[in-house]
C-alpha cells in the first residue's frame, strides 16, 4: 500500500482548476462548430449537415442547432468561409435555444420555471447526481465517468455522484429516450427530492440523434423537463463540468457568455 | 508464407469436397455456399464440427433476398446462403447445433418475423417483455433481484436478474435489451460517408473499429482499396482505442476493489490516450478520423510527437501495471472469479479476450488480416485460467502489442511520401463482409450497397457474442464478485444492442 501512497504522490498535480481558472485548450479539438458568417446563404446548405442541425431562413440567415450538431466537420469541409470549428467548451445552455447559434434566444421562456439558480442556491457546495443512461452510445458514459478522475476531480467542487435518485439534486441523462427507457426514466425523476435538475447530456440527450423512427422518443425534453443542454457528441469532461456548475447556479450563462 | 493464408487453402480444398457445386464466387476471396433452406442446420452443424466459429444469422437482399449464416472458418469468413422464397415464415434453428447463435436467431426473428424451429427460447430479443423471469416463483430459500436498467454508478443501461440466497449467485439472466435504437435500419439510404457516422456512434467506446469494420466492408464491395497511408492511420487510431478500453477495465477493477490511487492512475493513463486522440483527430473517440475508402483527414500529429508520447506514456504504463499485479488484495478479488473453461467458449462461440484468456488464440487482426495488420507483426496474447485475473492479463498483454504495432506503423508512415488518404469511391452496387477487432472482440459487418447508397448492414457485434458467456461464468460466484466478474468482461450494450 505504501508503494501506491508514493505512486500517487510521484506525480506533479494535474488537476484542472477550472472554474476559477479556464482549462487550457487542446489544440485541434472539436469543441464546437462556429458560425463565422450567418448572411445570404443558399438554401442547399441544409443538405450538408446528415443531421439537420443547418437551417437557413427564407431570408437567407444561417442557424446551427448544437443540439443536433454531431461535430462531423461536413459544413466545414463543405463551407470554411462559413463554419469553423472552435477548441471551447463550455458549450452548455439553459434553454434548448441557447444552444442554437445564430438566432436571437427567446428569453421569455426562462420565465416558466422558476429560474434555476434560486432553486439550486439551497445546495450549493454539495451537489448529489444520479446519472442515467437513457439509451446512449457508450461514450457519454466515459467522459461522465471521467469527472471523477483525478484531471477533473469534481469532488472538489461538492458535486458527487450518488447512487440512488432519491438522493440526488440533479440527474444527469444520457442518450436519446428509447422506448424501454421512458417509465424508469419517469420513476427516477418522480422520487427525487425537491428542488431538482435535469440535464440533457450530449446531442443525443439533447434531440434523440441517430435512430429510427419510433424507437427512440427524442431527447429528453420529450419526457422531462429539462433545465441544462450540453451538447457534442460525446461533450468532453469539461463541457460536462460547466453543465453541471450552470445547474448548480455556481456559474452563470450570462458570465460565460 | 503466413499461416492465414496457408489454412485459406486448406478451407478451400475442404468446402471443395464438401460443398462441391455449392460455392458460389464471393467478394474479397470470403466463399459463400449456397444451400437449400431446409439445409441449412445440417451444413452449419458440419462445418462447426470442422472447427468454424459462428460470427451471426442474417438476412441479407443481395444477390437474393436469402437467410445467411456467417463463420470464421480457416482465414475465411465462409457463409451459407439459403434463398429465401415469398412465403418462408421458419427455417431449422442453427441453435440446436450452435448454442452460440440463440441471441443471433432472437433477435432476427423479431427482425424479420423468421422463426427458427426448436429453438429452444423464444422470448423477443428487441422488445423484450419486462416480466417473465422476475414472476418466478422461488422455494422461499431464495430471492429474485432485479438489478437495473438504472444501476448504482456510471453505466449503461443493462438489466441482470440475480436469484440468490443471500450470497451465492444461484441463477442469472442478463438483459441487454433497454438501449434499441435500431441504428441497423438507419444506415439504409445514406450515403458510405454519411452512414460511416452511424457506424461510429453504434457502441461509442468502440467507434474507431466500427467506422473501419464499415468502411473496409464498403470497401470490399466496391472493391476499392484504402492508400497505404490511410491503412497505416487506421491501424494507429484502433490500437489507441484498445489500449483506452483496457485501461479503463483495468480502472473499472481496481475501483471494485477499492483502490484508489490505482483507480487514480489508471484513470490519467486512460485521459493521457482520449487527450492524445483528441489532439491527433479531433475527437476523444477518433470520431470522423475515418472514411470508406480511406481517412477524413490529414492526422493532427506528426508520427515523431507520437513516438515521444508514446515513451513517456509507456514509462509511466509499466509502473503502474508492475504495482497493480503486485498488490495482493487485488489480484486475490480476480483469481479463480467467473471461471469459464475452453469448451464453454467454444461452445458460444465467445470472442475477443475473454475467448483469449481461456487459450483460444482467435483475433481477426491474425487470422483474417485486412488492411496494413498483414504487414506488421505482433503477437496474439493468451492465458489459460480462464478467470478475471487470466482476462486482465491478456489485456494488459495487448496493450504492450498495441504499443508495438503503433510504432511499427509509424515507423512506415515516417518513410512514406505523402500522398492522398482517401480514394474516391464509385457509385456501384455490391455486397460483402468488413471486420475489424474491437477491443471487445471480433467485430463483423455485413454492408449491401445499391446506386452509391448504403442499403442494407447487418453488425454481428463481441459484446452481443460475448455475453451468454458472461452469464455462463458464474459458477459458485457471490454477489460482491459481481462486479469484479462484469468489468473483466469488458462489454458495452450499446454494443450487444444497437
Amino acid at each position: 500500500m505504501l508503494a501506491w501512497i508514493a505512486r500517487g504522490l510521484h506525480k506533479r498535480i494535474v488537476t484542472s482548476r477550472y472554474p476559477r481558472r479556464p482549462e487550457p485548450l487542446l489544440p485541434g479539438f472539436r469543441g464546437r462548430v462556429e458560425v463565422t458568417d450567418s448572411e445570404a446563404a443558399p438554401a442547399e446548405l441544409e443538405e450538408v449537415c446528415p443531421t439537420g442541425a443547418i437551417r437557413v431562413a427564407s431570408d437567407g440567415r444561417v442557424s446551427l442547432d448544437r443540439g443536433r450538431c454531431i461535430l462531423c466537420g461536413a459544413c466545414v469541409a463543405a463551407d470554411p468561409e462559413r463554419f469553423r470549428f472552435a477548441s471551447d467548451y463550455e458549450t452548455a445552455a439553459r434553454r434548448r435555444g441557447g444552444i442554437v447559434v445564430g438566432t436571437p434566444v427567446q428569453r421569455e421562456l426562462e420565465a416558466l420555471r422558476l429560474p434555476l439558480g434560486e432553486r439550486a442556491r439551497p445546495l450549493r457546495r454539495s451537489l448529489h447526481i444520479r446519472h442515467v443512461d437513457t439509451g446512449s452510445d457508450g461514450a457519454e458514459e466515459w467522459e461522465i465517468q471521467a469527472l471523477t478522475n483525478p484531471y477533473y476531480d469534481m469532488q472538489r467542487l461538492g458535486l458527487y455522484f450518488t447512487l440512488s435518485p432519491r438522493h440526488a439534486d440533479i440527474l444527469l441523462v444520457s442518450g436519446g429516450v428509447t422506448r424501454a427507457m421512458e417509465e424508469p426514466l419517469r420513476r427516477a425523476y418522480e422520487v427525487m427530492p425537491e428542488p431538482k435538475a435535469v440535464i440533457a447530456a450530449g446531442t443525443d440527450a439533447c434531440s434523440g440523434g441517430f435512430a429510427t423512427e419510433g424507437e427512440v422518443a427524442g431527447g429528453v425534453d420529450r419526457v422531462l423537463p429539462v433545465d441544462v443542454y450540453v451538447p457534442g457528441s460525446p461533450p468532453s469532461p469539461i463541457a460536462l463540468l460547466h453543465g453541471l456548475l450552470l445547474a448548480a447556479g455556481i456559474l452563470s450563462e450570462e458570465a460565460a457568455a | 508464407m503466413r499461416p492465414a493464408r496457408r489454412t485459406a487453402e486448406h478451407a478451400q480444398r475442404f468446402l471443395e469436397g464438401r460443398f462441391r457445386g455449392a460455392i458460389e464466387q464471393a467478394p474479397g476471396g470470403n466463399a459463400i455456399l449456397r444451400l437449400p433452406l431446409s439445409a441449412l442446420d445440417r451444413a452449419a452443424a458440419l462445418l462447426s464440427a470442422e472447427g468454424a466459429r459462428f460470427i451471426s444469422v442474417f438476412v441479407a437482399e443481395q444477390p437474393e433476398r436469402s437467410l445467411m449464416a456467417a463463420f470464421a472458418f480457416r482465414g475465411q469468413v465462409v457463409s451459407l446462403r439459403a434463398p429465401l422464397t415469398n412465403g418462408a415464415a421458419s427455417y431449422p434453428a442453427l441453435s440446436l447445433h450452435l448454442p452460440g447463435a440463440q441471441l443471433a436467431e432472437r433477435e432476427l426473428r423479431d427482425r424479420e418475423g423468421l422463426t427458427p424451429l426448436g429453438h429452444p427460447d423464444l422470448r423477443p430479443a428487441l422488445r423484450p417483455d419486462v416480466d417473465g423471469f422476475e414472476q418466478r416463483i422461488t422455494d422461499g430459500e431464495s430471492f429474485v433481484i432485479p438489478y437495473g436498467p438504472i444501476r448504482s454508478g456510471i453505466f449503461e443501461a443493462i438489466q441482470h436478474v440475480v436469484e440468490t440466497g443471500g450470497e451465492d449467485v444461484l441463477a442469472l439472466e442478463t438483459r441487454p435489451y433497454f438501449k434499441h435504437r435500431g441504428l441497423e435500419q438507419r444506415f439504409a439510404g445514406l450515403t458510405p460517408e454519411r452512414a460511416v457516422l452511424v457506424a461510429e456512434r453504434v457502441a461509442g467506446i468502440a467507434t474507431v473499429a466500427h467506422a473501419i469494420a464499415f468502411s473496409e466492408a464498403v470497401e470490399a464491395a466496391l472493391q476499392v482499396k484504402a492508400p497505404e497511408q490511410a491503412q497505416l492511420w487506421r491501424v494507429v487510431h484502433a490500437e489507441l482505442e484498445r489500449v483506452a478500453n483496457h485501461l479503463d477495465v483495468a480502472m473499472k477493477l481496481a475501483e471494485d476493489a477499492a483502490l484508489a490511487v490505482g483507480v487514480a492512475r489508471f484513470g490519467i493513463l486512460k485521459e493521457d490516450v482520449l487527450r492524445l486522440r483528441a489532439r491527433l483527430c479531433g475527437s476523444r473517440f477518433g470520431r470522423g478520423a475515418i472514411r470508406p475508402g480511406g481517412l477524413a483527414t490529414q492526422p493532427l500529429l506528426a508520427p515523431d510527437e507520437l513516438h515521444r508520447w508514446l515513451a513517456e506514456f509507456e514509462r509511466e504504463l509499466v509502473r503502474d501495471r508492475r504495482l497493480l499485479l503486485r498488490t495482493a488484495s487485488f489480484t486475490d478479488r480476480l483469481i479463480g472469479s467467473g471461471h469459464l473453461d475452453r469448451d464453454t467458449v467454444e461452445r458460444l462461440a465467445g470472442v475477443g479476450p475473454v475467448a483469449r484468456a481461456v487459450g483460444i488464440s482467435t483475433d481477426a487482426r491474425f487470422e483474417r488480416p485486412s488492411g496494413a495488420y498483414a504487414r506488421l507483426g505482433f503477437e496474439v496474447v493468451t492465458a489459460e485460467a480462464g478467470d478475471a485475473m487470466a482476462r486482465l492479463e491478456v489485456r494488459l498483454g495487448e496493450i504492450r502489442e498495441s504499443l508495438h504495432l503503433i510504432r511499427q506503423a509509424l515507423d512506415r508512415l515516417r518513410r512514406l511520401a505523402p500522398t492522398q488518404l482517401r480514394n474516391e469511391l464509385p457509385a456501384a452496387a455490391g455486397a460483402a463482409f468488413g471486420w475489424a477487432e474491437a477491443p471487445q472482440g471480433e467485430l463483423v459487418y455485413w454492408t449491401e450497397l445499391a446506386d452509391g447508397a448504403v442499403s442494407r448492414v447487418h453488425i454481428s457485434s463481441p459484446s452481443l457474442h460475448n455475453w451468454p458467456l458472461f452469464v455462463a461464468s458464474f459458477r459458485g460466484d457471490v454477489l460482491t464478485d459481481f462486479s469484479f466478474i462484469e468489468h473483466s468482461f469488458g462489454l458495452t450494450p450499446a454494443g450487444a444492442d444497437r
